[in-house]
């Protein structure tokens, strides 16, 4: 029988392999930077009038020593979380603290597809540290009383409905932190970022409306309605229609422009009301979906 | 947006800014109905009239297929006008998440613009109808230039429009009422907001009303206040029938003994018995090493039958049981229909029955009887539309899926079909 008691355990092994996994990026880098930025220069010198290629965005291929280090930390952190299912005779996704479990277990796991997909090196070290923060989060602040599944909870869609959400929020970090970037070049011209972009909004947008559509699935069987403008439904939509916009303004849009990139870190900040924030909006008061009340 | 020449405003082709100017005029006019008149009724649109609202739909998406190479239906259907539309929709959407919304039937300040019933007001209602407009002339015009590629197009955008026009035109149709039920009782009557009685087509008579209760945890409370120690972060522990040790705070918890269905001897002392009033009790030991306390003794977080029994650890802390809280629980039912039909069901949460067009759903209990409670409430819901939402519902997933599949590499290649 595992518990919260024995998360250090899993947790610190974890974040060590990832924080190895992050220095051998750097270090290497530190290594190669020369050598690639000779290489750009051959590149743009010899394909006149393409676009610069940003070293970042330039392929390199992944260093599998980190991957393979990534893979370890998220070996021993999953198996925290099964034995914890097993342990709770029920998925570890109800309070809060449990949430922050497959939020750090996902990052992870995305951001190691993604940096073996796109190869920029600043996918695996940002999800890692993240995923970092989360258990760093969990280790300091552990909201982890042992809830029970309240009946509403007992159903087929809740691991579905939870884990579509989870993922879909780890897409649109991704994505934000790419726009965050090109806004802060004020240079959007890096063609392998902005398709990185589009494509992880792309991905992120379906796993969100996967989730929000089971959802609804759901709430007709548990509460009778498959959507009744609770507050938490209401943010679902308004983030929804945000990254709608953002998808919909792309397709008539070669080069992306500044009002574009602002409408992703604008539509991140509503993902963050939906999920956060919305308990604390007065508008909530009596939402169904506030389960973190203490009793 | 790569026009090279500046145009004028309202000079063609249209793009945005003529979007925009139409969703802000529309929500203009929107509002000033809002204010002449208040909340648009729902009511006006029931069967049959949804149903003829459908039929304009389509009269003016055919009218879009017959003109489609007009200027304005280019427009009309293209993407500054879909972009425009969700924006008004999201401004309105926000104003519904940030000020708190109000249902029918209940007295309170109506906010003059409808703010606090944004789903009901003019605006909302008219930029829902212009965005399922213009959701549905853009299928339309997609379709007449049809590809088994765009499969993912066609499956998201006539899931929603699906959805759009179940959810928002059925509303009217919609009908939802709680009934209470006492065991050994038929009830067919029900109450709507207003406070009217409505009988339903469909009775229910209540066999049993049965549940089942999750373990309790032990916590400490401040015997002044009743506030849970520490406050602010409350420490709980589980007891758990496997692992009886654990701790809160500084206090060390030993189980000794834990009945689930329990009742008090005389002599402070609990024993099994099932039976309705009975309630979990736990017999511990609590040691504090550094005051030297060591007591054992029996908690339980009693009900309505019984006394609650805590152990005191000091002038100040009390350690108390919580209230158990609900694992299951359903209603053994019979229901009669008007076509003289009984029906033997189990109704459970997350388990509803489907009779004719009713949905019937296990809606709450006497919780202040807990499992002992002699009544339960059903919810009853009539939606004739759902099958379309289900449709709907069901075409958008599988169209989301194939977007986590394949990202957008599908929409980069056709992004200029549908440009005339």
């Amino acid at each position: 029988m595992i518990t919260w008691s024995s998360f250090s355990w899993f947790a610190l092994p974890t974040m060590l392999l990832w924080t190895l996994a992050i220095l051998m990026i750097y270090r290497r880098q530190l290594h190669s930077e020369g050598k690639v930025s000779t290489e750009l220069n051959v590149n743009t010198s010899s394909e006149k009038g393409n676009i610069p290629v940003h070293a970042e965005s330039a392929k390199i291929s992944p260093l599998y020593t980190s991957a393979l280090l990534t893979i370890t930390g998220i070996l021993i952190f999953g198996t925290f979380i099964a034995l914890m299912w097993v342990s709770l005779d029920r998925p570890p996704m109800r309070t809060m603290g449990e949430t922050r479990l497959w939020y750090t277990f996902f990052l992870s796991v995305i951001g190691l597809i993604m940096y073996l997909k796109w190869r920029h090196h600043w996918i695996l070290s940002f999800s890692l540290v993240v995923a970092s923060v989360f258990i760093i989060v969990n280790l300091a602040k552990p909201e982890i009383h042992s809830k029970d599944l309240m009946p509403a909870l007992q159903s087929v869609w809740f691991v579905p409905h939870v884990i579509a959400y989870i993922m879909s929020y780890a897409f649109l970090s991704a994505a934000t932190i790419a726009a965050i970037i090109l806004l802060y070049r004020k240079d959007y011209s890096d063609r392998s970022l902005i398709s990185l972009t589009d494509n992880v909004i792309y991905i992120g947008f379906g796993l969100l409306m996967v989730g929000l559509l089971i959802g609804a699935v759901w709430a007709k069987e548990a509460w009778g309605h498959y959507w009744s403008w609770d507050p938490k439904e209401t943010w679902a939509f308004i983030t929804a229609a945000g990254y709608l916009m953002y998808i919909h303004i792309r397709l008539r849009e070669n080069k992306i422009r500044r009002f574009t990139l602002w409408l992703v870190v604008f539509s991140f900040v509503l993902l963050m009301i939906t999920w956060k924030g919305v308990n604390y909006l007065p508008s909530a008061k009596g939402s169904v979906h506030v389960y973190s009340q203490q009793d | 947006m790569n026009d090279k020449i500046k145009r004028a405003f309202w000079q063609a082709p249209w793009g945005y800014k003529e979007s925009i100017a139409v969703v802000g005029g529309l929500s203009f006019v929107g509002l000033m109905l809002q204010l002449s008149t208040g909340n648009f009724n729902f009511t006006l649109l029931e069967y049959p009239v949804g149903l003829l609202a459908i039929v304009g739909l389509i009269v003016l998406t055919g009218l879009m297929i017959w003109r489609h190479k007009s200027p304005f239906f280019v427009w009309f259907s293209g993407v500054p006008m879909s972009v425009s539309v969700i924006g008004g929709v999201l401004f309105f959407a926000l104003i519904m998440g940030l000020v708190p919304q109000h249902g029918d039937g209940h007295a309170h300040e109506h906010s003059p613009l409808g703010f606090d019933t944004v789903t009901r007001s003019w605006p909302f209602v008219l930029l829902y109808s212009l965005l399922m407009l213009n959701l549905s002339m853009v299928t339309a015009r997609r379709l007449l230039n049809f590809k088994w590629r765009d499969y993912a197009f066609y499956l998201n955008h006539l899931g929603l429009l699906l959805l759009l026009i179940a959810a928002g035109i059925g509303a009217a149709d919609l009908r939802r009422y709680v009934m209470h039920v006492q065991e050994e009782a038929t009830e067919w009557r029900v109450f709507s907001d207003s406070g009217d009685m409505i009988e339903l087509p469909v009775a229910i008579h209540l066999k049993d009303f049965y549940m089942e209760e999750y373990i309790p945890k032990l916590a400490i409370i401040d015997k002044k206040t009743g506030e849970t120690y520490p406050s602010g972060n409350p420490q709980m522990w589980q007891i758990d029938t496997l692992n009886t040790k654990g701790e809160i705070m500084e206090w060390q918890i030993e189980m000794l003994e834990y009945i689930h269905e329990a009742v008090r001897n005389s002599d402070s002392t609990y024993r099994h018995v099932p039976m309705p009033g009975s309630c979990p009790a736990v017999k511990v030991r609590v040691i504090n090493a550094s005051t030297g306390f060591d007591r054992t003794g029996w908690i339980c977080g009693g009900n309505f039958a019984q006394l609650y029994m805590t152990m005191e650890l000091n002038e100040h802390l009390n350690m108390v049981m919580t209230r158990p809280e609900p694992k299951l629980y359903r209603s053994e039912v019979i229901v009669y229909t008007q076509s003289e039909k009984a029906i033997p069901a189990s109704i459970e949460v997350n388990k509803p029955l489907k009779v004719e067009n009713w949905f019937i759903y296990q809606y709450s209990y006497d919780s202040d009887r807990g499992k002992a409670s002699t009544t339960s409430s059903f919810e009853l819901v009539y939606d004739p539309w759902l099958s379309w939402v289900y449709i709907g519902l069901w075409m958008f997933i599988a169209g989301s899926v194939l977007l986590i599949w394949e990202g957008n590499k599908k929409s980069k290649i056709s992004k200029d079909d549908h440009l005339e």
